[in-house]
C-alpha cells in the first residue's frame, strides 16, 4: 500500500467521520423526538436584519426612561442601566413580541462606529468592521454557523427591492474577501433546501445535481490517479468536497419524510411574488429548515446592504424606505408612521417564527428554548445612523446560555468605562455557542482607551 | 532511525525529505553530518540533555531522520542562525561552525520546512549567492490552483458572464508579503459549493437564448454550439453534443478533450436527460467541464521533451504558466504558439515574454501586484485612523500615488530597484483624467472652497503646499526619498495611533537584507507604554530589555530613522509630546479637562544597520535618506530583491537547487542596467521555471490528462 493511499484512506475516514458527526445530531434528534429521549438538543441562531435603521425609541418601553442626552438622544449613562420588562408594556412598534416578553432583552447603548456609513454598514453590520471595504472578515452569522454546524452551516434568506434580484451579497461573509450569499428568491431557496421532496422541475434539478456531483467525484478521481506524490494529495480535498456534497444529497434524501411533513406549501406565494409574499415565504422556509434540521443558523434579511430598501404596497407604503427615511410620508401616513408600520410587520413575522419553534417539542422543552433570534438593522440606529448605539432585540436564551429573560439594558455611553460594542455582543454569542474568541472584527479607533475585547458578562447565564 | 550519537558511519545513504516532501534516497555528506553532531555535543547537550532538559527541550535524542524530528531540527537551526543560542554566558561557536550547521539542516529540511510566505529567507543568502552555482536538481512537477484574480480572469475569458453575480470562491492567505504560493492552496468543500453555483451562472450566460415563435435564438455573447441545444423539443444528435463538449473544453481548459473523455461527458448528459428536461441535461454536462480539475488547477508536471534527468514543461503547460505569470488569463499568442508546437525552447518563451512586456496595451496589473506584495504599501488602507483636522487623510489616494510612481519607474525600466528606493520624485494626490476631452491629470481629491475650513488636500502630506500640476513632481529637498518614505508605505507600517519602527525595521531586515526575525513568542504581550509625554523612540526603550533585544536588535534600529515622519507620513523636525503640567492646568471652570496640551521634543532620526551580511552596509546612519541610499547601492539588497521576485513569479520559496537560476537572473538584471523586464524574462526562461524533475511524471497511463 503506497503512503498516498494510506493518507487518502485516512483523510477519507476523517471526512466520513466529520460527516458522521455532522449528521448524527440530526438523526439522533429525530430519534429522540420519537422516543421522548432527553439528550442535549442543538442550539440555533436566527438573525433578522431589516434595512433603514432601527430608531432606539422603537425598542424603548414608555414606562422606562433611560438617561439620554438632550437633542441627539444618545445614551449618557456612566453605568449599566437595567430595568425588567415585567411591569411595562412593549412599545407599539414591537408590540407583536409581547407573548415572548419573558424571553426578550431589548438592548441599547452598544456602539458600532467602526462600521459607520450612510445607509448601510453592509458586511460591517454583522462583521464589526468598516462598511465600505467589502467583506473584510467573517461575519457573526457565518462564525456561529461554524460553531453550530448543521447539514447546511448557514442559510441566508431574504428579499431585495425587485423579485428578479435573486441574491444579496452585501451582508454576510464567510471570511476575508468571501461573501456569503443571501438567497433572495424564495422559490430558488425552497428548491435548494426542499427540492428533493417536491415534484416537477425542482426534483429534476435536485437529481441533476446528484448526477453532477457523482460525475465530478469520478472525474476528479481520474485526474488525481494520474498524478504522483504530493500533487495527488493536492486534489484530495477537491475530490472529497464532491464526495461530501454527494453524500449530503443522500442524507437530504433520507430526511424526506420529515421534510415532506414540514415543507410549507408556498405555491400561492410563488405565484404572486409581492414583497410581503416573498418575505413571508422566506420566514416560512427558515422555520421549516430549522425544524427539519437542515441548518442551525439562519440570516433573514429584508432589504439591506448598499441602497436596498423595500417598498411595502400591501402595508399602504408604495414607496421605498429611502423616501420615508428622508422624512417623506405617504397618503394618510407620516414618515414615522411608515417606519412604525414596517417595524410592526417585521415583528409579527418574528413572533410567528418564534411561535412555530415553540410548537416543536425538544428534550424537556421546545425548540424555541434552544434558539436565539437577534433582530437588528444593517443601518444601526437610523436611516443615516450615528452608530453611537446599535439597537438590538434579542429573543431567546440559546438553550439557557444567555440571560435574556425580560430585560431592558442600556450600556454605558460611548467612551465611558464599561461601554460595550456590537462586537462584544457577538463575542458573547460565540461564547454561548461554545466557540469563544477574544476579539471580533476591527476595533473602533474612537474607543482606543477602552478594552474592546471579550464578552458581555451581563448577558451570559 | 539511530540516535544522533551512536554513529555517523552508516549515513552514506539514508532517506530524507526532498523539495516537496517525497521520500527519496540521497547521498549525504557524512563529514558534514559529523560536524553537525559535534556542534550539538559541544554547544547544546550540556543544557539540553537527558538530565537538565533546559526549557523542557532535549536534543541528545535527536535522530538523523530530519523529517521525523523536523520541528526540533528547525528550532536548532533558527536559534543558531539568529544568534539566540548558545546563550551569551556560554562559549561562542565559531561563525563558520554555526554557518555549516545552518546550511546542513537547511539542506536536509528542504522547502518543506519553509513552504510559507516570509519563510523564504530561511535559506542563508550565502548558500545561494556565495559561490558560482552549477545546474541544480529540477523541481518536482506540481499543480497550482488558480488565484482569486486568475479565477476572475477565467470567468471573463468565457464571454459575457455577468461577473457581478459571481462569488469569489478562492481566498489567499492573510500573511504578509507574497501570497500566491502553489503549495498553499487547494479547493475545499465551501469553495466547491461556490464553484458549482458559479458554473451554473456561467453556463446560463453562455447558453443564453430566447425562444420566439418556437425558434431558439442566441443572446449577445452566447456560444452558438450551446444555444442550438437549448430547444426543448430537439433531441440533440451525438455529434452536436460532442461539438458542445469540445467547445467547452477549448474555452475552459484551453485544449481539446482526450478522445476517451468525450463519451463520459455524453454519459452524464444521457443520465440527466433520462430524468427529463434535455436543455437542463446539456447545461449539467457543460458545467462539469467548467469544474474539471485541469480548469481550476494549472498543471506544471513537465510533460514536454526529456533533457537528461529532467523534462521541460509542455507547450500547453508553458503557455498557461507564462500567461498567468504575467496576467490573469490565458494569453492568445501563447496559446496559439503552443497549439502550433512553437513553444518548445527557452528562446521561444523569451520572445513571447518580451512581446507581452513590451505591449503598451498590457496593463501591468500583475507586475504591479508583485511590487504591492513586496513593499506592502497597500495596507495603508487597512490602518484606520482618526480623521486629522488640518489635512485630508485619503489612504486610497496615497496608495494609488505609489502605484503610479512604481509604474512610472517601470516605464523607464532603468536601475529599477535603486530608483524605487531613492527616487526624489513622487506623484501626489494624482488622478488621471479619463474624460474624452483630452484634459490632463487632476487632483484625486479636491476640497470644496466654500465649506473648507482651512483643511489641506492630500498633497500636503508629501510636503506640497500647492498641487503640482506636473507629476511626478520633485519632492521638497532633504525630506523624503523613494517608496519607503511614501506616505502610503509609512502608514502601512504604522499603527492606528503611532509609528511602528519595529515593523518598518522588520520589513527592511527581511525584504532588503534577506534576514529573518522569529515571530513574537506565544504569550508575550508586546506593548509600547502609552506615555504621551515621551517621544516614541524613548517609549520603545522597553525592547532593549535583554530578553526582547535578542530579536528586536534585528529590527528597531532599522526602523527608527523613519521617526523623521509622523504616523500619517508627514515630514517633521520635532516630535510633539504631551506637556503634562500644561495639560493638568488646561481645564474649564468646573475643573473638566479641555484636552491635552502638546509641546515639541527634539527629534532623533539616527539608526544602525547591523548583521546585514555585507560589511559595506553595516554602520550607523544619520537619517532615513542616508540609510535608503546606502541600501540602494548594495549588491546584497539587489540579490534579495531578486529572491523575492523569484518567489512571486515561481509561486514558491527558493531552494538550494535554484542557486543558478537566482544568479543568472541577477546577472541579467545587472547586465541590462537594472531592467525589470530583463529580470522577469530571465526568471520565466530559467531552469527553475521551465524544467521539472523527470521522476515526477504521471503514475498511470491512459487516465485523462
Amino acid at each position: 500500500m503506497s503512503p498516498e493511499t494510506t493518507r487518502r484512506q485516512l483523510l477519507k475516514g476523517v471526512a466520513l467521520g466529520a460527516g458522521g458527526t455532522l449528521l448524527q445530531p440530526i438523526l439522533s434528534q429525530l430519534e429522540a423526538h420519537a422516543s421522548g429521549d432527553a439528550r442535549p438538543s442543538p442550539r440555533r441562531v436566527v438573525f433578522v436584519v431589516q434595512s433603514n435603521g432601527m430608531n432606539p425609541e422603537h425598542i424603548t418601553p414608555t414606562g422606562i426612561q433611560p438617561p439620554t442626552e438632550r437633542g441627539n438622544r444618545r445614551p449618557n449613562n456612566d453605568t449599566l442601566f437595567e430595568r425588567p420588562l415585567r411591569d411595562v408594556e412593549l412599545p407599539a412598534p414591537i408590540t407583536a413580541l409581547t407573548p415572548f416578553k419573558n424571553r426578550l432583552t431589548l438592548i441599547r447603548g452598544l456602539s458600532g462606529r467602526i462600521a459607520l456609513s450612510d445607509h448601510s454598514a453592509n458586511h460591517g453590520a454583522l462583521g464589526c468592521y468598516p462598511a465600505n471595504r467589502g467583506p473584510m472578515g467573517q461575519t457573526i452569522d457565518l462564525a456561529l454557523g461554524d460553531a453550530l454546524p448543521g447539514m447546511f452551516r448557514h442559510v441566508g434568506l431574504g428579499i431585495m427591492n425587485r423579485a428578479d434580484q435573486t441574491m444579496n451579497y452585501s451582508l454576510s461573509a464567510a471570511g476575508p474577501g468571501r461573501t456569503a450569499p443571501i438567497q433572495c428568491s424564495p422559490e430558488l431557496a425552497f428548491r435548494g433546501l426542499f427540492g428533493s421532496v417536491v415534484g416537477g422541475n425542482s426534483r429534476q434539478a435536485f437529481d441533476r445535481r446528484t448526477n453532477l456531483l457523482d460525475f465530478m467525484a469520478d472525474d476528479v478521481r481520474r485526474s488525481r490517479d494520474a498524478l504522483a506524490g504530493e500533487e495527488r494529495q493536492r486534489l484530495d480535498p477537491y475530490l472529497e468536497a464532491f464526495e461530501t456534497l454527494r453524500d449530503r444529497q443522500g442524507e437530504i434524501g433520507r430526511l424526506q419524510g420529515r421534510m415532506r411533513q414540514h415543507a410549507p406549501d408556498l405555491s400561492e406565494r410563488f405565484r404572486r411574488p409581492t414583497e410581503t409574499n416573498r418575505l413571508e415565504a422566506q420566514f416560512e422556509i427558515a422555520a421549516a429548515a430549522l425544524i427539519v434540521g437542515l441548518t442551525n443558523v439562519v440570516t433573514l434579511t429584508s432589504g439591506g446592504g448598499g441602497q436596498h430598501y423595500i417598498s411595502f404596497p400591501e402595508l399602504g407604503i408604495p414607496v421605498d424606505g429611502h423616501h420615508y427615511g428622508h422624512g417623506g410620508g405617504v397618503t394618510n401616513m407620516t414618515y414615522e408612521q411608515c417606519f412604525v408600520a414596517v417595524r410592526q410587520y417585521h415583528c409579527r413575522l418574528i413572533a410567528e417564527l418564534a411561535r412555530k419553534l415553540q410548537k416543536v417539542r425538544e428534550g424537556d422543552g421546545t425548540m424555541l428554548d434552544n434558539t436565539v433570534i437577534v433582530y437588528l438593522s444593517d443601518s444601526g440606529d437610523g436611516h443615516h445612523p450615528s452608530l453611537y448605539e446599535w439597537p438590538m432585540v434579542v429573543l431567546g436564551s440559546l438553550g439557557g446560555r444567555m440571560r435574556t429573560a425580560g430585560r431592558f439594558l442600556q450600556f454605558p455611553r460611548y467612551g465611558a468605562r464599561g461601554h460595550r460594542t456590537t462586537a462584544n455582543l457577538y463575542l458573547t454569542m460565540l461564547h454561548a455557542a461554545g466557540r469563544p474568541r477574544d476579539r471580533f472584527g476591527v476595533p473602533d479607533p474612537g474607543l482606543r482607551d477602552l478594552d474592546q475585547n471579550g464578552t458581555i458578562q451581563e448577558l451570559l447565564a | 532511525m539511530r540516535p544522533l550519537f551512536l554513529t555517523t558511519a552508516l549515513l552514506a545513504f539514508w532517506p530524507t525529505t526532498g523539495i516537496s516532501g517525497e521520500k527519496k534516497t540521497v547521498t549525504v555528506d557524512a563529514d558534514a553530518f559529523a560536524e553537525t553532531a559535534a556542534f550539538l555535543r559541544s554547544h547544546c547537550v550540556k543544557c539540553h540533555g537527558a538530565a537538565k532538559k533546559s526549557g523542557g527541550i532535549r536534543l541528545d535524542d535527536l535522530t538523523t531522520d530530519v523529517a521525523k524530528d523536523m520541528e526540533r531540527w528547525i528550532a536548532v537551526r533558527d536559534q543558531v542562525r539568529d544568534g539566540l543560542m548558545p546563550p551569551p554566558k556560554e562559549p561562542r561557536p565559531e561563525n563558520i561552525q554555526s554557518r555549516k550547521l545552518v546550511a546542513w539542516v537547511s539542506a536536509q529540511t528542504g522547502i518543506k520546512a519553509a513552504a510559507l510566505p516570509n519563510q523564504g529567507n530561511l535559506i542563508p543568502h550565502e548558500l545561494l549567492f556565495g559561490k558560482p552555482a552549477t545546474i541544480g536538481e529540477a523541481p518536482l512537477g506540481r499543480l497550482w490552483r488558480l488565484s482569486a484574480e486568475s479565477y476572475l480572469g477565467f470567468i471573463r475569458s468565457m464571454g459575457k458572464v455577468p461577473t457581478d453575480k459571481i462569488i469569489q470562491p478562492f481566498t489567499m492567505v492573510p500573511e504578509r508579503g507574497i501570497k500566491d504560493f502553489a503549495g498553499l492552496y487547494t479547493i475545499d468543500e465551501p469553495s466547491t459549493e461556490i464553484l458549482i453555483r458559479n458554473a451554473e451562472l456561467m453556463v446560463e450566460a453562455m447558453a443564453g437564448h430566447e425562444i420566439k415563435e418556437g425558434i431558439v435564438k442566441g443572446k449577445n455573447g452566447s456560444v452558438r454550439e450551446f444555444v442550438v441545444l437549448m430547444d426543448p423539443k430537439l433531441e440533440p444528435s451525438r455529434q452536436q453534443l460532442k461539438t458542445a463538449v469540445r467547445q467547452m473544453f477549448k474555452l475552459a481548459v484551453g485544449r481539446p478533450p482526450a478522445d476517451a473523455d468525450v463519451p463520459r461527458f455524453l454519459g452524464l448528459y444521457d443520465k440527466c436527460a433520462k430524468i427529463g428536461d434535455r436543455p437542463g441535461a446539456v447545461k449539467t454536462m457543460l458545467q462539469a467541464v467548467l469544474l474539471r480539475s485541469d480548469a481550476m488547477f494549472r498543471s506544471e508536471l513537465g510533460q514536454g521533451k526529456v533533457d537528461g534527468g529532467r523534462r521541460m514543461l509542455s507547450g500547453h503547460e508553458l503557455a498557461i504558466a507564462v500567461s498567468l505569470a504575467l496576467g490573469d488569463r490565458r494569453e492568445t499568442g501563447l496559446m496559439n504558439a503552443a497549439q502550433k508546437d512553437a513553444l518548445t525552447s527557452k528562446d521561444q518563451v523569451a520572445e513571447h515574454v518580451r512581446r507581452i512586456l513590451d505591449d503598451p496595451k498590457n496593463e501591468k496589473t500583475r507586475i504591479l501586484k508583485f511590487f504591492r506584495e513586496y513593499f506592502e504599501y497597500g495596507k495603508a488602507i487597512d490602518i484606520f485612523k482618526e480623521k486629522p483636522k488640518t489635512f485630508v487623510h485619503a489612504p486610497q489616494v496615497l496608495v494609488s500615488d505609489t502605484d503610479r510612481l512604481i509604474l512610472h519607474i517601470l516605464d523607464a525600466d532603468k536601475d529599477v530597484l535603486r530608483e524605487m528606493l531613492t527616487t526624489e520624485r513622487s506623484f501626489a494626490n494624482y488622478s488621471l483624467n479619463k474624460n474624452k476631452k483630452g484634459e490632463g491629470p487632476k487632483p484625486a481629491v479636491t476640497l470644496n472652497p466654500i465649506n473648507n475650513k482651512g483643511q489641506k488636500a492630500p498633497e500636503f502630506v508629501y510636503g506640497f503646499e500647492k498641487w503640482p500640476d506636473t507629476q511626478p513632481a520633485t519632492l521638497p529637498k532633504n525630506q523624503r526619498l523613494g517608496i519607503l518614505m511614501q506616505p502610503s508605505w509609512l502608514i502601512a507600517h504604522a499603527t492606528n495611533f503611532d509609528n511602528d519602527p519595529v515593523r518598518r525595521g522588520r520589513w527592511i531586515r527581511e525584504r532588503l537584507l534577506g534576514g529573518t526575525v522569529p515571530d513574537l513568542p506565544i504569550g508575550v504581550v508586546a506593548q509600547v507604554p502609552d506615555d504621551k509625554h515621551r517621544t516614541f523612540r524613548d517609549r520603545l526603550q522597553v525592547t532593549r530589555d535583554a530578553k526582547c533585544w535578542k530579536c528586536h536588535r534585528m529590527m528597531d534600529d532599522l526602523g527608527l530613522p523613519f521617526e523623521q515622519f509622523d504616523h500619517f507620513g508627514l515630514f517633521r523636525n520635532v516630535e510633539q509630546v504631551e506637556d503634562v503640567d500644561a495639560t493638568a492646568k488646561n481645564v474649564d471652570k468646573k475643573g473638566k479637562s479641555l484636552g491635552p496640551v502638546m509641546k515639541p521634543a527634539p527629534l532623533d532620526t539616527t539608526g544602525t544597520i547591523t548583521d546585514s551580511g555585507d560589511t559595506k552596509l553595516d554602520g550607523d546612519v544619520a537619517d532615513p535618506r542616508t540609510m535608503v541610499r546606502r541600501l540602494g547601492d548594495s549588491e546584497r539588497v539587489r540579490q534579495v530583491f531578486v529572491r523575492h521576485a523569484f518567489r512571486f513569479f515561481l509561486g514558491r520559496n527558493e531552494t538550494l537547487s535554484d542557486a543558478k537560476t537566482l544568479q543568472d537572473v541577477d546577472r541579467a538584471y545587472v547586465a541590462s542596467g537594472g531592467s525589470f523586464k530583463a529580470l522577469v524574462t530571465a526568471l520565466l526562461t530559467s531552469d527553475s521555471f521551465v524544467y521539472r524533475s523527470a521522476s515526477s511524471q504521471t503514475s498511470s497511463k491512459g487516465a485523462s490528462r
